[in-house]
């Protein structure tokens, strides 16, 4: 096995799960202390500045997920096989999740501060079209019967969503800048070290989970593709193991 | 034959049906006129009101009509299984891709040629001022509409396609048309045509992306 | 292809280029199509020799149309693999288009269009000559009607117009698929003329058909059923 294989291997055995999930845990009770006690208020917006330590982890493993869908999708057309698509539909069922946390946060953030549940802010308008992007992906996982099929088209839909984001957001940026004078941006106030540290911490806290939760994913992936197979061998007359392996590239 | 020529060959073929059965323009048509007019209708005829909202209902009306042409355009490929016949053919996949979309931007030019003038009356806006960076907006939008419906139009004809599907690719996917070609439409009508220089260039590069990411990916939407 | 690159062709490049000096022209090894968790073909193992007229026979759902588009590329196996014309059935999809004829249920025509241009922009996407258009409309009987729109064709008229295609072509291998379906007797006899002209030219045909009048030029029957190829019967016992 490669090296890669190996880790994977690592990451999503039982031991390696139990791992993650402490590490995860570990970390998101640190940012918890960090953004919720350690931190200071903010000047102008208060104890409201602690949605901050949530809300930009959240839209980052958004994002990061969602390149993770790009690029196994690509691996998948390039080299067509099943375990990049399997990589690519975990992504998308988490990164979704993660999206929509993203901009729910970014809401209650909004109200108090801005007076308004919705703001057509850049960042949050791209944040809420790949949400959509998101969930087309997802829609359109469930069109195919055959696997092969299903994971092309998924890979298409990933590739073109991912290069068409940028352009969103530079669509929706330059749409707002010409209508207002750049009012404080959510997400911008002078950082202080310990404002970093408890940010970095998220992030890294948000990353962690975001891995613990993918090797999650692939187990139960793995056993529906097991399931699946359970039922095709009587059919087919092919033991189960050699179900699946990689099936026929399409 | 090249990919160029293969391209020309579908694309005249989508347009020779489509003279044929008037199938795009016969649903679009009047789709686009009832949408103007219950808008109209529904904004109440504050004059400001809707010439500052008529950009943005025009462009509204052009991409769901893309979304009932290329229904319309993926359908008769599937009334009697042509698109396999597509599929099997040793052409260039891709030369369907951009065919489809060539054949699509040029019904909904049609229909654009037909609406906007109306829009511009009923509406109260002024299209003389810069009638190049117009016609510029909403060909180079149109083009990306139609790339976009063309690469995904193809998932209609799943066994287990769902109508909801294919809208909800298109709106995100093409939420870049839809700003800027807004953007621009509203400058050239407000005499302001000069500045929609960037939103135009936004066009350019949407279609060259969409265009070219397509091409390349086209073939695997169609395999089975 | 127009697609990303496939490191895969590079190796099977050496291995989809005719197998040896006669590649047979199809080999299957344990093909099996799944259509979500139904298989529709199951562990089919087949060889079909160049200049054969294969006869497939079964009821309905018996998984002929599957093995038919599996060999026509139309459809890639779940597992399995194969040849056609000696290029693997995944890997070298495009050079077996460009060797194969389908003739399927669903004729694959645009009803807007008429039987004279649905054959032209055939000619169109297969690099032939348009000329032979005429004649060969000709030939299935069409001639007077080419000039209509294929929306107003009769089940029959429009069979004659995709075996019209099928002899522009001249495919290495020609496949049927139920083709009689729906036709009378001067119909049927059409699609004869189809795959008469393969065998006296030395070119390959598969027939699947339920119906027991036909496939007397048959050179060998196989049995189908529940996706399956039945183990072959010596050529006294179809009788």
């Amino acid at each position: 096995m490669s090296s890669a294989e190996r880790m994977m291997a690592l990451l999503t055995a039982r031991r390696g799960e139990r791992i993650l999930a402490g590490l995860a845990l570990t970390s998101l009770a640190a940012s918890a202390i960090l953004s919720l006690v350690v931190s200071p208020p903010d000047a102008e917006q208060g104890n409201l500045i602690r949605l901050m330590y949530v809300h930009v982890p959240a839209a980052w493993v958004a994002y990061l997920a969602f390149a993770v869908v790009f690029v196994s999708s690509i691996a998948y057309l390039v080299t067509k096989r099943t375990r990049w698509d399997r990589l690519a539909a975990a992504s998308a069922e988490i990164g979704v999740v993660f999206t929509a946390l993203t901009i729910v946060l970014g809401s209650i953030w909004a109200k108090p501060v801005w007076g308004t549940w919705w703001t057509w802010d850049p960042r949050l308008t791209t944040t809420a079209i790949l949400l959509l992007i998101y969930v087309g992906y997802l829609a359109v996982r469930r069109l195919p019967d055959s696997p092969a099929r299903r994971a092309r088209w998924a890979a298409v839909v990933g590739i073109v969503g991912f290069v068409d984001v940028p352009i969103v957001h530079l669509s929706v940026r330059w749409w707002r800048s010409l209508h207002q004078a750049p009012a404080r941006l959510l997400g911008v106030p002078d950082v202080s070290p310990i404002m970093g540290a408890a940010l970095g911490i998220g992030f890294l806290a948000f990353t962690l989970t975001y891995v613990y939760l993918m090797a999650v994913r692939l187990r139960v992936g793995r056993l529906e593709e097991r399931a699946v197979a359970e039922a095709l061998s009587p059919r087919v007359g092919q033991p189960v193991e050699v179900l699946m392996e990689e099936p026929a590239r399409g | 034959m090249t990919l160029l020529g293969q391209t020309v060959a579908v694309a005249g073929k989508d347009l020779r049906i489509e003279a044929r059965g008037r199938y795009a323009l016969g649903a679009v048509l009047p789709f686009a006129g009832t949408l103007l007019v219950a808008f109209g209708l529904s904004l109440g005829p504050g004059r400001t009101l809707l010439q500052q909202t008529a950009p943005g209902l025009l462009w509204l009306a052009v991409l769901f009509a893309s979304i009932l042409a290329f229904r319309q355009a993926y359908q008769a490929e599937g009334e009697d299984g042509a698109i396999e016949g597509l599929l099997l053919s040793p052409i260039d996949k891709a030369a369907v891709f951009l065919g489809k979309a060539a054949a699509v931007t040029l019904e909904l030019l049609v229909m654009e040629a037909a609406v906007v003038p109306i829009v511009a009356a009923m509406f109260a806006l002024s299209l003389g001022d810069a009638p190049l960076v117009l016609v510029g907006a909403f060909v180079l939008g149109t083009i990306g509409l139609a790339a976009v419906g063309s690469l995904f139009g193809v998932l209609v004809e799943s066994p287990r396609a769902r109508e909801a599907v294919f809208p909800l690719l298109i709106l995100p996917l093409a939420t870049p048309v839809l700003v800027a070609g807004v953007k621009a439409t509203e400058l050239a009508a407000t005499g302001r045509g000069g500045q929609a220089g960037s939103w135009l260039s936004l066009l350019v590069a949407f279609d060259l992306v969409v265009l070219g990411v397509g091409t390349l990916v086209f073939g695997h939407l169609l395999e089975d | 292809m127009a697609s990303l690159t496939d490191p895969d062709a590079l190796v099977a490049e050496r291995r989809s280029g005719p197998e040896e000096i006669a590649p047979p022209a199809v080999r299957l090894s344990a093909v099996t199509r799944v259509f979500g968790v139904a298989p529709a073909l199951v562990r089919a193992d087949l060889r079909v020799e160049r200049g054969e007229v294969l006869l497939v026979r079964g009821p309905n759902g018996a998984g002929k149309s599957t093995l038919l588009r599996v060999i026509a590329t139309a459809l890639s196996p779940t597992y399995g693999s194969g040849s056609v014309l000696g290029f693997d059935l995944v890997t070298g999809r495009e050079e077996i288009r460009r060797r194969i004829e389908l003739l399927g249920h669903r004729t694959r025509l645009y009803e807007d269009l008429t039987a004279k241009e649905n054959l032209r922009f055939a000619c169109t996407m297969y690099g032939l000559d348009p000329g032979e258009v005429d004649p060969v409309l000709r030939r299935v009987g069409l001639a007077g009607a080419a000039g209509e729109r294929v929306r107003g064709y009769s089940q029959g008229m429009r069979q004659r117009v995709a075996v019209a295609r099928a002899l522009l072509r001249t495919p290495e291998l020609l496949l049927l698929d139920e083709p009689y379906a729906g036709l009378d007797e001067a119909g049927k006899d059409v699609v004869d003329v189809a795959i008469l002209a393969a065998r006296a030219e030395g070119r390959t045909a598969v027939l699947a058909t339920h119906d027991r009048t036909r496939g007397s030029m048959a050179t060998r029957t196989v049995f189908m059923d529940g996706g399956r190829l039945l183990p072959e019967l010596g050529a006294a016992e179809v009788r």
